[in-house]
């Protein structure tokens, strides 16, 4: 099975839709699980209706679909896919977390940003976004008041990354508790942009994905491969 | 001997930092050019996550952000780890973008150190260490916080840098 995360998809960077759109099309993973943030924005699924970059990407999605399992997880940035979307597509979604069995162990699959507890208030932002209530209010709006609430948050965060901001990480008591509960002893997760491994305690480790950026120098384009055996590895693409 | 620069809060004390001139030079001289400049006099702490870190130098109140020099070269390769009670540089996601902004680790943030000369491990440079007023520190890192602006993690009422002395 292969996981990448934290593409960010946009118009705006043809380059790494392009080396996304060719990863897709060659992958001989038996599974692929994309865990969050593979877009930079959604602002639902009705997008996809507009023609444009968001239907070029939802026809990458169809067309590896059909090849093999494609399990779709919401980021911080694209929780707004929904079944309009899967069904239009094949893929599944998934919930955050999700454990997934394969070989002898038991995988805890995550996106990451449940797990940055220290972040408390975008923890409350969070809990209001995934709400039933304030998504069916958000999607009510047309599309074109969508679009630009999403051009706006992104002039935001465009903004905060010029700010020296210091990230918190996934706290590690929060991520053990996790993969106690899930009865899991690896947790992959992305969000964070920090790539690497950490052994959490004896038993439990967690593994982190890269973010992708055809033009950063090196380019960052990579996918984690998990064999049946349970190694991983990580492939790198560009 | 190292140098020390006090930085008085406004309404809750003096917090002294040492700093390591021998482990990170330019990082102490940048950070003193910016104090000896009066730089940071009248700046807040924009950002604090208790159990995390405290951030400043960088915004007045009201989150207008004050003009900077060019980056500085990451020294988070000496050595020096994130741990409860250091002062680092802040950056953007650039490792040599460090320039005025410091953070002070209020918990041992070992995820924050130099792992590999890489866009991505290059970690924060810690410069110096809190050894009077971490009863200050303790403080501040409780205050309730709030959003201003596209801005999180804002203290609600300011927590102001009256000015930033070398002793």
């Amino acid at each position: 099975m292969e996981c990448i995360s934290d593409l960010h998809l946009q118009a705006a960077h043809p380059a790494t839709f392009q080396a996304w759109r060719r990863y897709m099309a060659a992958t001989q993973a038996d599974a692929l699980f994309l865990l969050g943030d593979l877009f930079e924005a959604w602002v639902g699924d009705d997008v996809i209706e507009a023609g444009g970059f968001e239907a070029e990407c939802a026809e990458v999605l169809r067309a590896t679909a059909q090849r093999l399992p494609v399990f779709f997880m919401a980021g911080n940035r694209d929780f707004l896919v929904g079944e309009r979307l899967a069904r239009a597509t094949g893929l599944a979604l998934l919930q955050d977390p999700t454990v997934f069995s394969f070989g002898e162990r038991r995988w805890l699959l995550s996106h990451g940003d449940a797990l940055c507890i220290g972040d408390t208030e975008y923890q409350a932002f969070r809990a209001q976004v995934r709400g039933a209530a304030w998504q069916q209010g958000f999607l009510a709006q047309p599309l074109a008041v969508r679009q630009a609430v999403a051009r706006g948050l992104r002039r935001e965060s465009e903004a905060l990354k010029r700010s020296d901001r210091v990230y918190s990480d996934v706290d590690t008591a929060a991520a053990l508790q996790w993969l106690r509960s899930a009865d899991a002893e690896v947790l992959v997760h992305g969000h964070t942009h920090q790539p690497a491994e950490h052994a959490l305690d004896a038993r439990h480790r967690r593994i982190v994905l890269t973010d992708w950026d055809a033009e950063a120098v090196p380019p960052r384009l990579e996918a984690l491969r998990i064999a049946r055996e349970g190694t991983v590895q990580r492939i790198g693409l560009a | 001997m190292n140098p020390k620069v006090e930085l008085h809060i406004q309404g809750q004390g003096v917090v002294t930092l040492e700093l390591d001139e021998q482990k990170a030079p330019k990082s102490v001289a940048n950070f003193l050019d910016y104090v000896k400049k009066g730089h940071y006099d009248g700046t807040i702490f924009h950002r604090v996550i208790d159990g995390f870190m405290i951030q400043g130098g960088g915004f007045e109140p009201g989150m207008k952000q004050r003009p900077t020099g060019g980056g500085i070269t990451n020294e988070a390769d000496n050595g020096l780890k994130n741990e409860k009670y250091t002062v680092a540089m802040a950056r953007t996601n650039d490792p040599h973008s460090a320039s005025a902004q410091f953070f002070i680790n209020v918990a041992d943030n070992d995820f924050l150190n130099h792992k590999s000369p890489t866009p991505q491990g290059w970690g924060y440079a810690v410069f110096g260490k809190v050894v009077g007023g971490q009863d200050v520190v303790d403080k501040l890192r409780g205050v309730a916080t709030g959003r201003k602006g596209f801005h999180d993690d804002v203290p609600l009422q300011d927590v102001v840098i009256d000015k930033a002395v070398v002793v």
